[in-house]
């Protein structure tokens, strides 16, 4: 009977240690946790949707290089380090949860009328996505032209005049002679 | 018209009546007095006209085509040299040649200098030309033409130096016109239009020294729109206005010492004892007007180029094509004209004029075109821009010729004035 | 009349005090002081992030109806394109063009968009004697082609060589620059077509004030990354579309010799002598008359004089 007492409380001991302590380890998300493949359509207009390979780059990468710090995982940037050194996981990881796709309405723009917004400069979801893949594939070898990761649609063609778009050999808008 | 003037007395016309008291006619007067066929014969003769001729004969297709197609078609359409020999050579370079206006109005009604009479008229009608000519030129140039009353009547932007320009030159032909008049009416006749314009002579000749004034230095005040683009020793922003007004004093007066000697050379019959006499004298004289404003001018181009210390760029290759043009645009003429003036030698004069007024053409086309955008390529003007400035310049040279050949400019009429 | 009451009189105070104290104070600015408009726009073109894809070319192209282009925008061949030894600039056809530099000191090359700067205080515009430009208070310099009358001395005045002219028409020829999208979209709020292109975010829109202090924090952030300067942000004045470069500016086609003053600066010099002629010049020349006329005077009055004298004697003989 003592016995069984004893085993009970240091069970309950040890589960309560577990749950007080484990949330100050690095209870960040795992590899596991993340997607095998992502659709980017959010913008997709110029170009096809792209179909992101995240099993990929998890291998490639740490999280925080590109989720910062939102999965838990310490930043390696020191001037983040200044405010996020213990930031826990987010609720949300997703890229569009804090680069916005509108990033110059005059909605958006409003924010930075407040005195106290520390990022100033946070790039919306266009520049973030390339600033962050291609900043990387330049240095670690990767896709870095616009049509490797993802195709042109026909309105795309239509813009840049390329394509069944293009315009006719020979043909000249150059005025001077 | 020297052989007909020989055979017929009455040619060339000084009087309102023929011998026999009739009055010529309008028609007559246009035609120097001479028969229609007497006059063809006249024309062609002359070799001048068949050069003229050849001129007009592409020039005057190119102008047509520059309205039809587009200044494009004329041009190399530059956008890194906007303006071109229209305006270097036709809105720059003849404006400063025709400063003779105010040069001689002021002389004469101004300063009492009634010794040099004899050549206002000619100074006054060189001045009249030489600036509607350039408008003329500002016409060819222009991208919309049919605006050129935008900025005095329908959008004015008076801060603009440009704005001066525009109104000055508007208000200064006015008085121009006004001036020239007078020759106008005597050789029609109508004297009551003279003497009301006389009454306002010295009002005129007053607006028109501090209109001369301030667009020949507005002109040059243009330039410092673009203070980087003008090679430094061509641009002076405190400067530039004196440059240009100072410079248009000797070269107005060469100006009018070339008319006079093509004119008493080869247009000696219709020149009067009057001004045959007194050319000599009269060019001795302005050649010393000249003079003094061409040390002046010196001068000055020291001050500028110390004051923005220019000298290490007087060193460069740049520097000697600046010092190549101060020596042989001024400062060669300038020794002319003091020998000239110290030894009566009339002909030196005259060479240094001509020397004087390349000089200053030479120099407008420097800040404007050459010196300009002088650390990019150098922007040589399509052989249809050439032309057409050829051509302009021709009908100028036509219409001197047309009206000196007419009406009392380098003689005295002798009918009632 | 109305009796004043005291309450009357205490209310009329009372808001007469708050109308003075809303109203604001008119303060006037010399040249030189114009910081733009408060709510001015402007973008800071990242050098370091410009990849030369030319999207931004090709989303002006349409946005402003231009012609179609010689050959398509994702065609990097025009980066070798020399005129005269000149790499390409603005024409009628493009508002705005991207070219490419090989600075000696890095392994890669860098690009830079080049459009209108939107000055704040425009060369064009104080050269227009048509009054044909005009400085909005959201930051662009729009041009009324509707005053216009060709003369092209915006062109000579511009020192970042960007107005164009319409060489091509013969009746309808016209000042060809970028807008800042003033039109369709700048007036509403909304970012211009090539910002919204950008992939690389190397254009970043929000007013003026706001992106300068972007473009000191990216500095001060990365200060091996970036030259410790804001090209446009004291150039001629100040500019509303500014430059970040990790190279010298002269070595990525930047002119590093234009004034750090608005270019109406060096014209000034000029323009305060225009009064001074205007109200000198007729009594100095009225007094040189009046001088070189005097001998002809003193003579007329002794000739008068004389007349006077000998009519007196007449007068007294026939007397006597």
């Amino acid at each position: 009977m003592l016995k069984r007492k004893r085993i009970m409380r240091t069970a309950l001991v040890l589960s309560t240690g577990a749950f007080l302590f484990a949330p100050g380890h690095a209870l960040s998300m795992e590899a596991e946790d993340a997607p095998e493949s992502v659709t980017i359509d959010a913008m997709a207009k110029h170009y096809e949707p792209v179909e992101f390979d995240h099993l990929l780059h998890v291998d490639y990468a740490s999280c925080q290089e590109c989720h910062h710090h939102t999965t838990g995982v310490k930043v390696a940037d020191p001037d983040c380090i200044r405010c996020h050194a213990n930031s826990p996981e987010a609720d949300e990881v997703s890229c569009a949860e804090c680069h916005a796709v509108d990033r110059f309405t005059t909605k958006y723009l409003l924010t930075h009328n407040d005195p106290e917004l520390y990022h100033i400069d946070k790039p919306g979801l266009k520049g973030a996505y390339h600033l962050n893949c291609i900043g990387c594939h330049v240095i670690i070898t990767g896709p870095t032209g616009c049509q490797d990761c993802h195709t042109m649609t026909e309105a795309g063609e239509k813009m840049f005049n390329t394509g069944k778009h293009a315009p006719a050999k020979g043909a000249s808008s150059d005025a001077h002679h | 018209m020297k052989l007909f003037s020989k055979k017929r007395p009455e040619i060339p016309i000084v009087h309102h009546t023929k011998e026999d008291g009739s009055a010529w006619t309008i028609k007559e007067k246009l035609c120097l007095g001479l028969s229609i066929d007497d006059y063809k014969k006249q024309f062609i003769r002359n070799p001048v006209n068949w050069f003229m001729a050849m001129i007009l004969a592409i020039g005057i297709p190119l102008i047509l085509g520059r309205y039809a197609f587009g200044l494009g078609w004329v041009t190399h359409a530059s956008n890194d040299y906007p303006w071109g020999l229209f305006l270097g050579f036709g809105l720059f370079g003849m404006v400063p040649l025709s400063a003779s206006g105010f040069m001689l109005g002021t002389t004469v009604e101004l300063f009492g200098r009634k010794d040099f009479h004899a050549i206002e008229r000619l100074a006054l009608l060189n001045g009249l030309l030489g600036y509607f000519f350039a408008v003329v030129f500002l016409e060819i140039d222009l991208g919309m033409p049919w605006r050129l009353p935008y900025p005095m009547f329908v959008s004015l932007g008076p801060a603009a130096v440009l704005f001066l320009v525009a109104w000055h030159v508007a208000t200064y032909l006015s008085v121009q016109i006004a001036e020239v008049l007078p020759a106008l009416f005597e050789w029609m006749g109508w004297l009551k239009g003279k003497r009301i314009i006389r009454k306002y002579v010295l009002g005129l000749t007053v607006a028109g020294i501090i209109l001369s004034t301030l667009h020949q230095g507005a002109l040059g005040a243009l330039f410092t729109y673009a203070p980087a683009k003008v090679h430094p020793l061509w641009i002076s922003a405190q400067f530039q206005w004196i440059h240009f007004f100072v410079s248009s004093i000797f070269g107005g007066l060469s100006m009018v010492i070339i008319a006079s000697t093509l004119i008493i050379n080869f247009m000696n019959w219709r020149c009067d004892d009057d001004f045959k006499d007194n050319l000599d004298y009269i060019t001795i004289g302005l050649a010393k007007g000249a003079s003094y404003a061409m040390i002046t001018y010196l001068v000055i181009k020291l001050v500028a180029v110390a004051h923005d210390q220019e000298w290490t760029y007087l060193l460069t290759g740049w520097g000697s094509y600046y010092m190549l043009e101060l020596g042989v645009a001024v400062v060669l003429p300038m020794f002319m004209f003091a020998l000239g003036i110290r030894n009566n030698w009339v002909t030196l004069i005259r060479f240094g004029a001509f020397i004087t007024a390349i000089g200053i053409i030479w120099n407008r086309l420097n800040t404007s075109l050459i010196c300009f955008n002088w650390q990019m390529y150098q922007e040589i003007p399509h052989w249809k821009e050439v032309w057409i400035t050829v051509t302009i310049y021709a009908i100028y040279f036509m219409t001197y010729r047309f009206i000196v050949y007419r009406l009392p400019i380098v003689y005295e009429w002798k009918g009632e004035r | 009349m109305k009796k004043l009451s005291r309450r009357n009189f205490i209310k009329g105070g009372l808001a007469t005090t708050a109308a003075v104290a809303v109203l604001k104070e008119k303060k006037s600015k010399a040249s030189g002081d114009f910081d733009n408009y408060p709510e001015g726009m402007g973008v800071i073109v990242d050098l370091t992030r410009c990849v030369g894809c030319r999207s931004c070319e090709a989303a002006c192209n349409k946005e402003q109806g231009l012609p179609e282009p010689a050959v398509p925008f994702d065609d990097f061949s025009v980066f070798d394109y020399m005129h005269h030894g000149e790499k390409r600039r603005t024409d009628e056809t493009a508002y705005t063009i991207v070219n490419r530099y090989n600075p000696p000191a890095i392994d890669h090359p860098l690009f830079r968009k080049v459009q209108c700067n939107h000055c704040n205080e425009p060369a064009c515009l104080t050269s227009c004697f048509v009054n044909a430009y005009t400085k909005t208070p959201e930051g662009a310099v729009i041009y009324d082609a509707s005053v216009c009358v060709g003369c092209r001395t915006c062109m000579v005045a511009c020192p970042f060589y960007i107005p164009t002219f319409k060489y091509s028409s013969a009746f309808t020829p016209r000042i060809m620059k970028c807008i800042f999208c003033y039109d369709t979209r700048l007036k509403e709020g909304k970012p211009p077509a090539c910002v919204e292109a950008c992939p690389q975010e190397a254009l970043t829109f929000g007013k003026r004030v706001d992106v300068l202090e972007i473009g000191k924090q990216r500095i001060r952030r990365n200060p091996d990354k970036y030259v410790d300067h804001i090209y446009g942000e004291h150039e001629v004045g100040g500019t509303a579309w500014m430059y970040l470069s990790s190279v010298p500016f002269d070595q990525v086609g930047f002119d590093t010799h234009v004034p750090k003053e608005p270019i109406i600066n060096s014209v000034k010099e000029f323009l305060a002598m225009v009064p001074m002629v205007l109200t000198i010049w007729p009594g100095l020349f009225v007094g040189f008359h009046l001088l070189a006329t005097k001998k002809d005077r003193v003579r007329e009055m002794e000739k008068e004089a004389e007349l006077k004298k000998a009519k007196e004697n007449d007068e007294k003989e026939e007397q006597a």
